[in-house]
C-alpha cells in the first residue's frame, strides 16, 4: 500500500511540474521584448526585487500589518518544512524530517496556527471577502491540511500512509488554483525586478540611498 | 439572435482577442501570482481617499483576474465560481470601467509594496487594454485621445496658435534677458534637439514654455520646437489604446528625422516620459534613431557641466518636490531633477516618502480628464496635501503639468497656500 502512494506522490509532484510549466509557458507567450535604450542592469534589478526589496522594513504593507505578514511567514515555513519532510519520508518511512529534529514540530504547529488565523481573517475582513473567491479559502484550508497531517504523522506514524496520501491530493490541486503562485511568486517578482532594473528604477543609486 | 446579442458576441470576442494579446509576458504572470492577501490597501492613495472594498488593490487585480481565469484556466472554464471566473460580458465590462479608470491611476505604488511583488499597473493596463478595443473608454479621456489623433495635440491647439505664442513669448523674452538673439525656435531643421512641450503650456502656462526658452538660450543650446507636432503626452497610453499610442509616437519620431535633429529632449511630463521613452518604443517595436532625454537631464548636464551659472538665493522660499510617478516609479529618473534642485534653490526638502515610494498625487493616469470622478480625485489627493503640508514649503516644484493641475486644485481644496512650479521655471529665475 506504501508503494502505491508513494507512486501516487510521485505522479502528482510531475503532474504540478509539467502544469506549472506549462502554465508559465502559456504566461510567456513569446515573450516580451524592451526596445527603449537600456539605462539600467535587468540583472542588478531582478537581484534587487529578490533581496533588499523584500526586506519587511521596505514595506509599508508590513509596516502596517506586521502581525499578519509574520502569520503569512510563519505559514510558508511550516508548508516547506512540510514538503522537505514529505520527501525524507518518501525515501525513507521509517523517519520523516520532523521526527530528527523535534523542534520543528513545533514550527509546524505555529504554521497551523497561522494557517488557521489567516483563514478567520478571510473570513472576517470584509475586504478580503470582496476579493476572494471559494478557491481562496480552499486553499488556505488545503494547506492547514497538509500542516495538520504532517502533525499528526510525526506524533503517531500511523498516519503515515493518509499523509502521503494528502500530499499527492495538494500536489493534483497545487497547478489548478492560487496554490500556482508557488512558482509564479518567482516569476513575477522576476519579471518586475527584471523591468524596474532595466529602466533604472531599481537598484536605487548609492546617492537615493543617503 | 437581435442585433444587441450579435454585437455583445462580437465585442466580448474582440475583448477575449485583446486581453490574450494583453496579457502575454506581463500582467498574466501577475494574474497568476496575486494570493489576495489583502496587505496592500494603505499603500494606495484612493483607498486612503476612500477606504471601501472596492477601492482596495486586491479587490481592483481581483477583477481584471476574474476575466483572466475564465479564458486562460482550466477551472476557471469548467468550475468557473469557484475560483470567480467571469465571463468578458457587456455588463460586466461596463462594471470594469469604474474599477480600471475611476479608482485607480495605475501609479504602481501598491506593487512596489506588495509582499509578493505583483505589478499591479500592468494588470490595471490590461483591463484598460480590453476597455479601449472595444470602445469603452469614458467620454473625458477618449476625447482626448481622438484630439490628439486628429489635431496632433492633446487640446486641439491649432498650429497658427502655437506660432502666435511663439512670437509673442521671443519678444518678451528678448527684452526680459536683454539679449536679441533670445528667441523660440519653431519648424527650424538642422537644429540639434527637438523639443517636445505640453499643449497646456502653450495655451495656459506659456511662461513655463519661456523658461525652457531662457535657458536653452542661457547654455546655448540649438533646439527647435514643431507647429505640426509637439506634444509631448501621450494619451492613448492613458486610455490604453495602444494603436493610436503607437501612432502619436510614430509621428513623433518622424518629424524628429525630418527636422533632421540629433536629440529628441521631452519636457516635464511624468507620463510622457515614459510613454515616449519606454512604451513607445515598444509599441512601435524598433529602437529610436535619435537619442531621447527629459528636460531634466538635460538642466542637470547643464548646470553639472557650467553651461548655466545659477544663483540660488535668487529662489529664497523653502521648495519641495512632488514626484510623478510615470516619471520616477515607472520610468526611473529619480535623481537629476534633485541635483538642479539643490543648485538652484536655498532651501530645498524632500517629502516623505519620496522617489519611488512617492504617493501618486491623485491626477495621474488621466484622472483629469474624467469629470465623472473629480471629487474621487480630490478625495485621493489628501495624503498629497497632508505630505506637502508637513514639509512647510512655500513653493511645490513638480516635473509633470498634470501633477501640476492636480497640486494646484489640491492647494486651493487643503487650503495649502503653495505655488506650484515646473522645474525649468526654478531654473530661469536663478540664472545669473
Amino acid at each position: 500500500m506504501l508503494d502505491v502512494t508513494r507512486c501516487f506522490v510521485l505522479l502528482s509532484v510531475l503532474w504540478a511540474a509539467i502544469a506549472l510549466i506549462a502554465q508559465v509557458a502559456a504566461a510567456r507567450g513569446g515573450g516580451r521584448e524592451e526596445y527603449g535604450e537600456r539605462s539600467g542592469s535587468p540583472g542588478k534589478g531582478m537581484l534587487h526585487n529578490f533581496t533588499i526589496a523584500m526586506l519587511p522594513w521596505h514595506k509599508e504593507t508590513v509596516k502596517h500589518h506586521p502581525g499578519k505578514f509574520a502569520a503569512g511567514v510563519i505559514m510558508h515555513m511550516g508548508v516547506i518544512l512540510t514538503l522537505a519532510d514529505a520527501v525524507v519520508v518518501l525515501i525513507r518511512p521509517t523517519t520523516g524530517l520532523i521526527d530528527v529534529w523535534s523542534y520543528t514540530r513545533w514550527v509546524v504547529a505555529c504554521s497551523l496556527v497561522s494557517g488557521v488565523y489567516l483563514l478567520v481573517r478571510r473570513i472576517c475582513s470584509r475586504n478580503l471577502r470582496v476579493m476572494s473567491a471559494s478557491e481562496d479559502y480552499v486553499s488556505i484550508l488545503a494547506t492547514c491540511g497538509l500542516l495538520a497531517f504532517a502533525l499528526l504523522r510525526s506524533i503517531d506514524s500511523q498516519y503515515q500512509l493518509i499523509f502521503l496520501a494528502y500530499v499527492g491530493l495538494f500536489f493534483v490541486f497545487l497547478p489548478l488554483g492560487k496554490l500556482r503562485h508557488s512558482v509564479f511568486f518567482f516569476v513575477a517578482r522576476g519579471d518586475y525586478g527584471r523591468r524596474l532594473g532595466y529602466r533604472g528604477v531599481y537598484p536605487p543609486t548609492m546617492e537615493r540611498m543617503k | 439572435m437581435s442585433e444587441r446579442d450579435t454585437d455583445g458576441a462580437r465585442i466580448a470576442e474582440k475583448a477575449c482577442e485583446t486581453l490574450a494579446g494583453s496579457i502575454r509576458g506581463l500582467a498574466a504572470y501577475h494574474l497568476n501570482a496575486c494570493v489576495r492577501c489583502g496587505l496592500c490597501a494603505e499603500t494606495c492613495h484612493v483607498y486612503q481617499g476612500e477606504p471601501v472594498p472596492e477601492n482596495h488593490p486586491g479587490a481592483k487585480v481581483a477583477k481584471v483576474a476574474g476575466y483572466y481565469r475564465k479564458y486562460h484556466t482550466l477551472l476557471g472554464k469548467y468550475a468557473p465560481r469557484f475560483v470567480g471566473a467571469k465571463d468578458l460580458t457587456l455588463q460586466l465590462l461596463d462594471e470594469l470601467i469604474e474599477t480600471v479608470y475611476g479608482r485607480c491611476t495605475a501609479c504602481g505604488r501598491c506593487g512596489i509594496h506588495c509582499s509578493v511583488g505583483l505589478d499591479v499597473a500592468a494588470v490595471i493596463q490590461t483591463g484598460r487594454n480590453v476597455l479601449a478595443a472595444v470602445g469603452k473608454v469614458p467620454e473625458g479621456l477618449q476625447r482626448t485621445v481622438d484630439n490628439q489623433i486628429e489635431t496632433g495635440n492633446q487640446m486641439a491647439v491649432p498650429p497658427e496658435e502655437l506660432l502666435s505664442t511663439a512670437e509673442w513669448l521671443a519678444d518678451d523674452l528678448k527684452v526680459e534677458m536683454g539679449d536679441d538673439d533670445a528667441s523660440v525656435y519653431v519648424n527650424q531643421k538642422g537644429k540639434r534637439a527637438l523639443y517636445l512641450v505640453n499643449p497646456r503650456e502653450v495655451k495656459f502656462f506659456p511662461l513655463s514654455l519661456m523658461a525652457a526658452a531662457g535657458v536653452f538660450h542661457a547654455a546655448g543650446e540649438s533646439w527647435t520646437i514643431s507647429s505640426k507636432v509637439y506634444d509631448v503626452t501621450n494619451y492613448g497610453f492613458f486610455s490604453g489604446d495602444a494603436q493610436s499610442a503607437a501612432e502619436l509616437t510614430r509621428r513623433v519620431v518622424e518629424e524628429a528625422k525630418a527636422l533632421a535633429v540629433e536629440e529628441i529632449i521631452l519636457s516635464e511630463c511624468g507620463h510622457g516620459y515614459r510613454s515616449f521613452r519606454w512604451e513607445g518604443p515598444n509599441w512601435v517595436r524598433e529602437e529610436y534613431p535619435v537619442r531621447v532625454r527629459s528636460v531634466l537631464e538635460l538642466l542637470d548636464e547643464y548646470i553639472v557641466t557650467g553651461r548655466i551659472k545659477v544663483d540660488p538665493t535668487k529662489n529664497d522660499e523653502r521648495v519641495t518636490l512632488h514626484d510623478p510617478c510615470n516619471l520616477v516609479r515607472h520610468g526611473g529618473l529619480s535623481e537629476p531633477q534633485r541635483r538642479v534642485l539643490r543648485a538652484v534653490t536655498r532651501d530645498f526638502v524632500e517629502m516623505t516618502p519620496n522617489r519611488q515610494d512617492n504617493f501618486c498625487c491623485g491626477g495621474g493616469g488621466g484622472m483629469l480628464s474624467m469629470s465623472e470622478y473629480g471629487d474621487r480625485r480630490i478625495a485621493s489627493g489628501r495624503v498629497k496635501a497632508d505630505q506637502i503640508r508637513a514639509t512647510g514649503a512655500k513653493i511645490v516644484a513638480t516635473p509633470c503639468h498634470n501633477c501640476a493641475d492636480q497640486l494646484l486644485e489640491l492647494s486651493k481644496r487643503y487650503d495649502l497656500g503653495v505655488e506650484i512650479r515646473a522645474v525649468v521655471e526654478l531654473v530661469y529665475s536663478s540664472l545669473c
